[in-house]
């Protein structure tokens, strides 16, 4: 039990992988072993985090399940990879399409034997293992994950999904998804994070929900006039903790950033975003929402960077939390560092609070009953980032448990 | 493009607040500071035991603390390197003359006694650690104001002075006040009893003027229920190729239904290092106004925050910072909510030009039980040229359901279309961009009394002129 460096090389044994990426693994490990777990008092990047109760050593450190994940099938996706653990992928693909326009949509681990020219120049490129202890935890010890490479100048009409299945308790799940987008490419790409049995009722969720720790990074990088539209849906998980960083490196890129959360019972979500203007004439736009119910908390700690040489900068950033109960709670800290004067503008928004008393009384007066008013409410709180998720069975999935919890 | 007058800032701070007078006292401390140094000031001043003894429980926590890991860089404050404390007079003047000429030279360059004469119901007057001269108007004192420096008052109003000092900020409260603490010296109390209005402002002017000097003055102000009082400070240094520090402790305590306001206008020299706690407790429906301008010194961290404690009581911060060549100004406010029906109301407004970097940093805080607080904070910021930084950063925890609270932040340059509207009717650009940041700030001019506003216009004027061309 526990992340051991003969752990490692037993994983690194199971798929055979290259030397090159058993050293990084390895390597990584001596940075896990060093780094201590962060200190929530001090270090601003986790404050107000509650860690107690997660024991690292108490998990496997990767799953050798017995059965591969379900067959996938998303009837709207041109790809969808679906795995669980270490087990073999199980893929629904229209395989040939995707050969034919010299696009690779294949586990990682696949990708690291046939396409070494690109993954040994990609991998952890955007996300540092030295980060914290659990970017070096996940650099030692990613298991599965997907690869998606999309030449130069092409276009995908349907999205391609990847899907990550836990299996059950006490294990770990580190998958680790690796994009890279040509240039004039285009394209859409989903990533979901199952446990066995996720589609099942509210309160099986919310058990499983119990136990689960996530934590999990995205970093994209952007070149010139490149756009990226990420959305991050928050729903299980006990603790989950997202990084969403978008560096915009090249001239002219834009990125649009999209959260939409709800927690329930004792979940606790921790966002962390960074939209990092490097480059002249860059564009950002940020909008989180979420809802908490229970005893349900949330963190968003958001920072806008304008450097030095980001001219013509135009960055917005948002973060609006509606209480539902008594006891939820939610901090806010959005955070703004500009070094260049030349921008458009730069501006940021926070909000918390419960579901206005002036439209509940607008809503009632007209003979709508109060429970139905504040669902309502609710809802379109909600949907205004519910309607931007751009991958329409994504969307459904959403929609349909943000219905389950708002009642 | 017209052409513009050439002022450099640095030379008018010089010959308008930054000239010095040779070093005169009659007793200075040794340098640095240790258990030796914190007994020696509490001996001078004839203290009783139990501020000796709360001077050297604090010196302890100051030395266990940490440095802030946050905010600006304080690394180069070298502690061993300052004066903790220096006397420059042996007793403190009722009226002008009795103030050695000198140290009156001073103030009358600074336009003390006559702003005294003009607009002010009493003045203190702080020279290094004590406060040199004091005065208060006949009529107020008949009503039972008190008006003293922080030392007297502990001489001759020592229940009063016991039962609150400390007390809304104690020495452990971080590094900063735990080494006021240990060795405050001057300051102001005021004591405000029931139902009195002081329609005229109390002033205190705050004067360094040797060199490594720590000036650690140290204000209490308690609101009796009903009462108001408007207080302003001042200050000043000279400007020295080696760093001061100015660390002061302020605490006000604001009663039911009564509203206090204080108005700094902090304009020290950049040698100096000014990091402050002031912090008010507003009970049932009373009102407290921090009005915060910053405009001098190297590195500002201060955070005037307000704890509102009953129902109905309400805060209001509003923040002005200006930060020049090699300046961090790195302030805001805070509120905390602690009963139902509370709020607060925060306005931050900052320029930075030449390099200077400012900083708005705040929290809103709301705890259980607050229910129906309401809280808005807004942050505007100006930058008018590449090499300037501005940063927000807002804290907020809200811990109950039926509070509303909001922060709204923008960052900014000078707009393009204003400057050339302006400049079509004639105005040349470097008075257009006056009149434009004169503006941005004017929610901050207009709450000062005249004479300050006009004065404070009159600054940022010369600070513009400087900047462009």
């Amino acid at each position: 039990m526990g992340f051991t460096r003969d752990a490692v090389e037993r994983l690194s044994a199971l798929r055979d992988e290259p030397a090159w990426l058993k050293s990084r693994r390895l390597e990584s490990f001596g940075v896990y072993e060093r780094t201590p777990m962060p200190d929530t008092r001090r270090d601003a990047d986790w404050r107000q985090v509650d860690l107690k109760g997660l024991d690292l050593e108490s998990f496997e450190p990767f799953q050798q399940p017995d059965g591969a994940a379900p067959a996938p099938s998303i009837p709207e996706s041109l790809g969808v990879l679906a795995q669980r653990g270490t087990g073999a992928a199980t893929a629904a693909s229209s395989a040939a399409e995707l050969e034919r326009r010299g696009v690779v949509f294949c586990p990682l681990w696949e990708a690291a034997v046939r396409h070494p020219e690109l993954v040994e120049r990609y991998l952890f490129s955007a996300l540092r293992p030295d980060r914290d202890k659990f970017s070096a935890l996940h650099s030692a010890f990613f298991s599965g994950g997907t690869f998606l490479y999309v030449p130069d100048g092409v276009s995908l009409e349907r999205p391609l999904v990847g899907q990550f299945w836990s299996a059950g308790t006490g294990g770990s799940t580190l998958p680790h998804t690796l994009i890279v987008a040509g240039k004039g490419s285009r394209f859409e790409y989903l990533d979901e994070f199952l446990d066995d049995g996720a589609a099942v009722s509210y309160v099986a969720l919310h058990r499983w929900g119990e136990q689960a720790w996530q934590f999990a990074g995205q970093r994209v990088r952007l070149n010139r006039d490149a756009q990226f539209q990420g959305v991050n849906v928050g729903l299980g998980g006990r603790f989950a903790r997202l990084r969403m960083e978008a560096l915009l490196e090249g001239e002219g890129s834009s990125a649009r950033l999209r959260g939409l959360f709800f927690g329930t019972g004792r979940q606790s979500f921790d966002f962390r975003t960074l939209q990092d203007h490097l480059a002249p004439h860059t564009t950002s736009d940020l909008l989180y929402k979420g809802a908490l119910r229970d005893l349900a908390r949330s963190v968003y700690v958001g920072v806008v960077r304008v450097e030095k040489n980001a001219r013509g900068t135009s960055a917005n950033q948002a973060n609006r939390n509606l209480l539902l109960s008594e006891k939820a709670r939610a901090a806010s800290e959005p955070i703004l560092e500009i070094e260049n004067n030349d921008i458009l503008r730069c501006s940021h928004g926070a909000t918390v609070g419960p579901v206005d008393p002036e439209h509940l009384f607008y809503l009632t007066s007209r003979g709508i009953p109060e429970p139905v008013a504040e669902r309502m409410l609710v809802q379109g709180f909600l949907s205004e980032v519910l309607d931007q998720i751009p991958v329409a069975y994504a969307r459904q999935v959403v929609e349909e448990e943000l219905a389950r919890r708002i009642g | 493009m017209a052409i513009v007058p050439k002022i450099d800032v640095g030379d008018n701070y010089k010959e308008k607040y930054g000239f010095f007078d040779p070093e005169k006292y009659v007793f200075k401390a040794k340098r640095g500071l240790n258990e030796e140094v914190v007994k020696e000031i509490s001996w001078m001043k004839n203290e009783p035991a139990w501020m000796t003894s709360f001077r050297l429980r604090a010196l302890k926590v100051f030395f266990k603390k940490e440095m802030p890991t946050w905010g600006a860089d304080l690394s180069k404050i070298d502690f061993d390197n300052i004066y903790y404390y220096l006397k420059s007079t042996e007793k403190q003047g009722k009226t002008w003359e009795d103030v050695p000429a000198d140290i009156k030279r001073t103030f009358d360059r600074l336009g003390v006694p006559e702003a005294e004469k003009k607009f002010l119901a009493g003045v203190a007057a702080q020279y290094e650690s004590e406060v040199v001269y004091h005065s208060l108007h006949k009529e107020l004192e008949s009503r039972g104001v008190i008006f003293l420096d922080t030392d007297t008052a502990l001489r001759e109003h020592p229940d009063l002075f016991k039962e609150y000092f400390g007390t809304v900020i104690p020495p452990a409260d971080n590094k900063m006040s735990a080494l006021n603490s240990a060795v405050w010296s001057g300051g102001s109390f005021i004591y405000v009893p029931k139902g009195v209005k002081v329609e005229i402002p109390l002033q205190a002017y705050f004067r360094i003027n040797a060199e490594n000097m720590g000036q650690f003055e140290r204000t209490l102000i308690i609101c009796d229920e009903g009462s108001f009082v408007h207080y302003i400070e001042g200050c000043t240094a000279p400007i020295y190729t080696t760093d001061s520090l100015h660390s002061a402790v302020v605490e006000i305590i604001v009663k039911r239904g009564a509203r206090c306001r204080y108005t700094t206008v902090q304009n020290w020299s950049t040698n100096v290092f000014n990091l402050v706690t002031k912090r008010a407790m507003a009970y049932g429906d009373a009102t407290m106004e921090w009005v915060d301008g910053n405009l001098g010194s190297q590195i500002t961290m201060k955070y005037p925050s307000i704890y509102l404690m009953e129902p109905g009581a309400k805060g209001d911060v509003l923040s002005v910072a200006f930060a020049g060549k090699g300046q961090h100004q790195d302030a805001g406010g805070k509120a905390v909510h602690v009963a139902p029906n509370t709020s607060s109301n925060i306005v931050s407004k900052s320029i930075s030009k030449a390099g200077g970097r400012t900083s708005y940093r705040g929290l809103i805080k709301v705890y259980p039980g607050a229910r129906n607080s309401r809280s808005f904070v807004r942050c505007d910021a100006l930058l008018l040229d590449e090499n300037s930084r501005s940063d927000t950063y807002p804290t907020t925890e809200v811990d109950e359901e039926q509070v509303k609270i909001g922060h709204e932040a923008t960052v900014s340059k000078v707009s393009d279309e204003q400057l050339f509207y302006l400049q079509s009717r004639g105005i040349t650009r470097a008075e257009a961009e006056t009149m434009i940041v004169n503006g941005f700030i004017e929610p901050f001019t207009k709450e000062l009394p005249i004479e300050y506003a006009v004065e404070l216009n009159r600054l940022i004027q010369l600070e513009m002129i400087g900047s462009v061309g």
